[in-house]
């Protein structure tokens, strides 16, 4: 065996592939990230007394299914369910189309007041959200949909951060002479935004939807202002779950972990396409 | 004749009706409780009363002169710069590991999410517990390892990395994933090109990624930046809910400072100042991210 | 300042279509629209509550009484719960029929008694003496209008190890317990002792929140005079309850646990410490937190007399619909039947006077505590109660002396420094 060309082909080999330790701080940090979904798992199967145990258990125990019955028995879970995905699934939806609009416009386009507008986008993810609170539920109030998920969706149905997002992603990705070329062979605005920014903003596009969708489905502080309990989301029902002089901690993780599932069922089946998306890019580009 | 008319009102007019869409729904919902909190906070406004007597700027004035609000700036600043930096950097360095030919990529790239998935309300217990100085999972590591226990949420240093970590632990598979979808807009042409010129890989992430997605990473530094200020999901929940940060607000960041005096006190003229200065804060912070990230461009 | 509805809406509308109106509109009806509609003929009846009343198996039985009604409970924790209820209010919009309020913040809606219907127009005279008469007016405006009734009470008491007293050598028979401390100075003493056995990882009492507390609770003054002035820096008792509390915690005798955190609930079924002031509530916290500590603990007197911490009131906003129906309801749950059927099930405790010679209350027993009688404990400690005045912001104003006991056990600040720096928060909150 010729020792020489043997280490050639091993550096070769490390630099097209990468090493162990890529796989071990990739573990770690899988492991690190999974850890409070499982423990959530873990201390929801057993019973309170199991959070205080150091060192911690590991396992499992039997009590999963009884503290989900108990979940499902003391609030109308599946009524939360169903809402979260309708409203995480409507701000998702017109978040990534008026995000992609407009980062289009912003990236791509020039028109007066360009860049004074796009500095105002910027400029409104400044605003401290919580305040927004009072004049934003009078508002609602006004109209009358206190208590239903218009109030929930309506506040999100654009977001700033989406437009930015968009917008620093389309004027990396997307070549000026791509542009050109388009309108040189007589494209239309629309023409170009359909047929060239569209399915080149697709892994960004995918990206976002799959952050908002996130975003949506844990986002509790205002759901919890404008929802009642009878008619919750996820979060507000998991509220009322935690809400108690003593809190009863495995019932709640119980609660959370079917609070989450839906959410890794959707990150397991759409994060496939996701990521295929993202690579389908990377082709084109 | 018609058609380059045509043309001139598509080019010139139609972008507008691309943005109308955000700036019509912005107008209609963040704009209105915008502009309301200027008006609240130039009066004594108690959401507990009726009569809101107009007070001019004193709001801003007490503000200014509040030893705690500059506690809370201090502390914001503070956290945000732990949990910031390593949080980008690390995340550059993940996305640059998962946009290599791994083995398992999908299964990686969505462990990323996990922490994102994972719900608030689980966060806040499972970190309590793990930073519990009696029987919390991280002071009894230390234990095996011989170091004493600490208080975690006593200290300021103490209680600034306990919330950095849970931030970094939280946002850094989010920041990840940005950058990977920006690195595959990077052509593969230029890492070959560099594999042969014999390029580690630390180099090519140096050299060729990170000049390439700087859009993308401004952007990140930016939105970090803009969250950071408003830092309040995880201070709130390390202090238990409680929106004073600890027994000398030794982690009370301007959020938990605001919602203290807006939902605690019921205070809303004074939260509403305090909502407008944070806004002019965070203006000039992410200002001068900008600034240094174009300097270091150009240099 | 009132929104331009004219404008607003055709604009939302607009927003709405242009953005996919089909999937937000159709899918946003149907699960608020079942929510609504669901009652019916019936008069539906809302009340929200925080924690844990004990109500659900009494909103059944009053619906069996009652079939034109339907009760719905919003349940959240008490911060969240309240922070709702001043919202709802200020904005005029989303506030149940009946909210409960807790001592500590009805001090905060008293200040504006015109949100909220006055009982007695609604026949709430009529009951006045089903309550002692410092319950019935701690929830009364100063004007005179009837904002409350009454549903639990504190009172205090003692819970303790008797498996780490058994340990220090120190009695544990609760009549001899009760003899050790009479006064806080016994307690502190006894504490002593239990110290010099020196018993690993344990501490004697669990921090300085829920001892200040409750010797403060015991002062006939507390933090206001009735006329709502605060009183803190010139009633002696605060401070004396400040000093007491930083003896204690010299001698070497505190768990320097903070209350309400993990380290605080694994406390209790881990032994950290062997003795905690109980109001009623806290048994329930033990029972939940240390669940394989039963039989551990055992409840004897409170040094230093009798003392209030907490209970709660149900109030009538006025933006409610029903408020005779609502009342009926408010009268029923309070009434001295149900608090006893509350009281046995859940441990809150009733405050209502006949209960308190009543063998239904005093008879019973809880297995957790040993079968210790803490029906008849915490009726001697209500009894005689006289309970303290509370003012609008007594509660943040206990929280800046909380955290200045804190930062004195953590050797950040001496007493003082911590006393004036606390001083200082109080004005800022007022």
């Amino acid at each position: 065996m010729d020792l020489t060309l043997a280490r050639v082909r091993h550096a070769r080999r490390r630099v097209r592939r990468p090493g162990r330790l890529a796989y071990l701080t990739l573990a770690a940090v899988a492991f690190f990230s999974a850890f409070p979904l499982y423990y959530s798992v873990v201390v929801g199967s057993l019973d309170n007394s199991a959070l205080g145990q150091v060192p911690p258990p590991v396992l499992p125990g039997p009590n999963l299914l009884s503290n989900i019955q108990r979940v499902f028995a003391t609030v109308p879970f599946d009524l939360a369910l169903l809402n979260t995905a309708v409203v995480a699934g409507a701000i998702t939806f017109s978040q990534i189309l008026s995000s992609t609009l407009a980062g289009f416009a912003f990236a791509k386009l020039r028109f007066r007041g360009r860049n004074g507008l796009y500095l105002g986008v910027v400029a409104t993810m400044m605003v401290p959200t919580q305040l927004g609170i009072i004049p934003l539920y009078m508002m609602m109030a006004e109209i009358g949909w206190i208590d239903t998920l218009y109030a929930v969706i309506a506040p999100s149905l654009v977001s700033a951060f989406g437009v930015f997002f968009m917008a620093q992603y389309l004027s990396g990705a997307i070549p000026g002479e791509l542009i050109e070329a388009a309108r040189v062979d007589g494209c239309t605005t629309f023409g170009l935004f359909w047929r060239v920014i569209l399915p080149l903003a697709r892994p960004a596009a995918a990206v976002l939807g799959m952050l908002t969708f996130m975003n949506a489905w844990n986002d509790f502080f205002w759901p919890l202002v404008v929802l009642s309990p009878e008619n919750p989301t996820v979060q507000v029902a998991l509220s009322t779950v935690s809400s108690g002089y003593s809190v009863d901690y495995s019932f709640v993780l119980a609660a959370t972990t079917v609070g989450t599932l839906p959410l890794l069922v959707v990150a397991a089946v759409f994060g496939r396409q996701i990521i295929q998306g993202i690579m389908h890019g990377a082709l084109k580009g | 004749m018609l058609r380059s008319w045509l043309y001139r009102l598509d080019t010139k007019a139609s972008p507008y009706l691309y943005i109308l869409p955000f700036f019509a729904l912005f107008a209609a919902l963040s704009a209105f409780p915008l502009l309301y909190t200027g008006w609240v906070s130039l009066h004594d406004w108690s959401l507990l009363e009726d009569e809101h007597a107009f007070l001019g700027a004193a709001n801003y004035l007490t503000l200014l002169a509040d030893p705690a609000f500059w506690n809370a700036l201090f502390n914001t600043v503070s956290i945000l710069v732990l949990s910031t930096v390593p949080q980008l950097l690390l995340a550059l360095l993940l996305a640059h590991l998962l946009s290599g030919r791994l083995r398992g990529q999908t299964f990686w790239r969505l462990s990323l999410l996990l922490p994102n998935l994972t719900s608030v309300a689980a966060v806040a217990i499972i970190f309590g517990q793990l930073f519990g100085r009696d029987y919390g999972l991280v002071n009894w590591v230390l234990g095996v390892f011989g170091a004493g226990q600490i208080d975690w949420a006593a200290g300021t240093a103490s209680s600034h990395a306990a919330i950095s970590a849970m931030v970094i632990w939280r946002w850094t598979g989010y920041n990840a994933l940005i950058y990977l979808a920006a690195m595959q807009a990077v052509p593969q042409s230029l890492h070959e090109a560099a594999i042969i010129d014999g390029a580690s890989s630390l180099q090519r992430l140096r050299k060729i990624t990170i000049p390439a997605i700087r859009p993308t990473i401004i952007f990140t530094v930016i939105v970090s930046t803009i969250g950071g200020m408003q830092m309040f999901a995880e201070p709130l929940l390390f202090g238990g809910g409680q929106p004073g940060g600890g027994n000398d607000h030794q982690f009370q960041t301007l959020t938990l400072y605001l919602f203290e005096a807006g939902f605690g006190r019921f205070d809303l003229g004074f939260a509403s100042a305090t909502a407008w200065v944070m806004f002019a804060l965070v203006l000039v912070a992410a200002a001068v991210n900008y600034l240094l990230i174009r300097r270091i461009r150009s240099t | 300042m009132r929104l331009q509805r004219g404008l607003l809406v055709p604009l939302l509308l607009l927003a709405v279509t242009a953005c996919g109106g089909g999937t937000s509109g159709s899918g946003g009806t149907t699960p608020a629209a079942s929510g609504a509609a669901g009652g019916g003929a019936k008069t539906k009846i809302v009340i929200g509550t925080f924690n844990d009343f004990g109500y659900q198996s009494l909103y059944q039985e009053y619906e069996k009484a009652h079939p034109e009604i339907d009760i719905v409970e919003r349940v959240a924790a008490a911060e969240e719960h309240h922070r709702r209820v001043a919202t709802n209010l200020a904005t005029g919009k989303g506030a149940a029929d009946i909210e409960a309020i807790e001592e500590g913040w009805i001090g905060q809606f008293k200040a504006n008694p015109d949100k909220f219907h006055n009982l007695t127009e609604l026949g709430a005279d009529k009951l006045a003496s089903q309550w002692p008469e410092w319950k019935w007016k701690t929830s009364q405006s100063k004007d005179g209008r009837q904002l409350g009734l009454g549903t639990d009470v504190g009172g205090l008491a003692m819970c303790y190890r008797t498996d780490l007293f058994a340990k220090a050598g120190l009695p544990t028979d609760r009549e001899q317990v009760s003899r050790l401390w009479s006064t806080w100075d016994g307690y502190i003493e006894t504490g002593k002792k239990f110290a010099a056995a020196k018993l690993p990882k344990t501490a004697f009492f669990d921090g300085p929140i829920v001892m200040y507390r409750a010797i403060l609770g015991q002062a006939p003054t507390g933090l206001y005079a009735t006329d709502d002035t605060v009183v803190v820096e010139t009633n002696p008792e605060v401070r004396a309850a400040f000093d007491k509390t930083i003896e204690a915690i010299g001698a070497g005798l505190s768990a320097k646990i903070t209350a309400w955190s993990a380290d605080w609930n694994a406390g209790f079924q881990r032994g950290s410490f062997a003795t905690i002031a109980c109001p009623a509530w806290m048994m329930a916290y033990i029972q939940e937190q240390a669940k394989n500590a039963a039989g551990k603990w055992d409840i004897a007197a409170i040094p230093g007399g009798t003392g209030n911490w907490g209970g709660s009131f149900l109030t009538l906003p006025k933006q409610g619909k029903n408020p005779e129906a609502a009342f009926a309801l408010a009268s029923w749950l309070t009434a001295p039947e149900q608090q006893a059927k509350v009281f046995r099930a859940k441990g809150n405790f009733p405050s209502t006077n006949k209960l308190y010679s009543d063998p239904v209350i005093t008879d019973f027993v809880n297995p957790f505590f040993n079968d210790a009688p803490v029906g008849k404990i915490f009726s001697q400690s209500v009894a005689t109660m006289n309970a303290q005045y509370l003012g609008p912001k007594a509660g943040d104003i206990n929280t800046a002396i909380n955290n200045a006991l804190t930062r004195v056990e953590q050797g950040k600040q001496t007493p003082d420094e911590a006393w004036n720096q606390a001083m200082t928060e109080v004005k800022k909150i007022l």
